[in-house]
């Protein structure tokens, strides 16, 4: 694994489950301002499920970063599909609070007994080596083993 | 930045095969004393409080004083320096999506 090999790639979170809910109320809730601040347990400012509409969710700050997300709608087909840009942080920071330019997409999908809600949240543009950190999402614990790898590569 | 400087102190420190075996033993352990760390270590007493004293620097280790023995503990924010944006999300999607559950079952029960 070089650095130059990775240097340009950007990578996604995906994330999938099936609602035991009709589109429509899954829609409901992902596209209404107060239902919406409810399951992601942050406030939005100014959201409108309409094309081309601006707006904020608030979060912890780091650094000199406000804990802003500037959020632009990108893409909205009702009960089926939702897109918005996601962006914040600032360059002084690095890990959490480092500059985002990200792209989250909501795919829902009818299925037996419910709606398949599938979330891309791409563009993601990691640091050198920072693949292997992923498993930090699984807890700090068990990452500690591959840092070895990764701390050795940079040797 | 501080934050900075702390993820390359973070990655020196944790290059070491030896020390690294010192840290992992920590994080296994919920306190342990410099003597338990060398028992089946291969390497001397002096050797490991060396170790301590960089994990210590690091950030990634605490310790605590108790009459003559002193009780090394991991410090999780420590590792702070390496969460990235993805683990963040991969973390908060999961997460919210669970959320997600809940709210639906009260908006269409």
């Amino acid at each position: 694994m070089t650095a130059a090999a990775l240097k340009s790639d950007t990578k996604e979170i995906v994330v999938e489950r099936v609602f035991a809910h009709a589109p429509e109320k899954v829609w409901k809730a992902l596209t209404t301002a107060e239902l919406m601040g409810r399951w992601l347990r942050m406030p939005n400012k100014g959201f409108a499920p309409v094309k081309g509409n601006r707006f904020t969710y608030q979060t912890t700050p780091a650094g000199a970063w406000d804990g802003v997300i500037h959020c632009e709608v990108l893409d909205v087909r009702p009960n089926e599909r939702l897109v918005y840009s996601w962006k914040g942080g600032d360059a002084s920071n690095v890990g959490y609070g480092a500059p985002l330019n990200t792209v989250v997409t909501f795919t829902l999908a009818k299925v037996e007994g419910g709606t398949r809600l599938s979330l891309v949240h791409s563009g993601f543009v990691l640091p050198t080596n920072e693949t292997a950190f992923k498993g930090m999402g699984d807890g700090w614990q068990k990452v500690v083993p591959s840092i070895g790898e990764i701390a050795g590569e940079q040797h | 930045m501080i934050q900075a400087a702390s993820i390359d102190t973070v990655m020196r420190t944790l290059a070491d095969p030896t020390r690294r075996a010192v840290f992992e033993r920590i994080v296994r352990s919920d306190e342990i004393t410099v003597v338990e760390l060398t028992r089946g270590s291969g390497v001397t007493q002096s050797a490991v409080s060396q170790h301590l004293r960089s994990l210590k620097q690091a950030g990634l280790i605490v310790d605590r004083a108790q009459g003559r023995n002193v009780f090394y503990s991991a410090e999780p924010k420590g590792l702070a320096p390496l969460f990235d944006w993805m683990s963040h999300y991969a973390v908060f999607w999961r997460d919210r999506f669970a959320g997600l559950e809940t709210l639906l079952k009260e908006i269409d029960p």
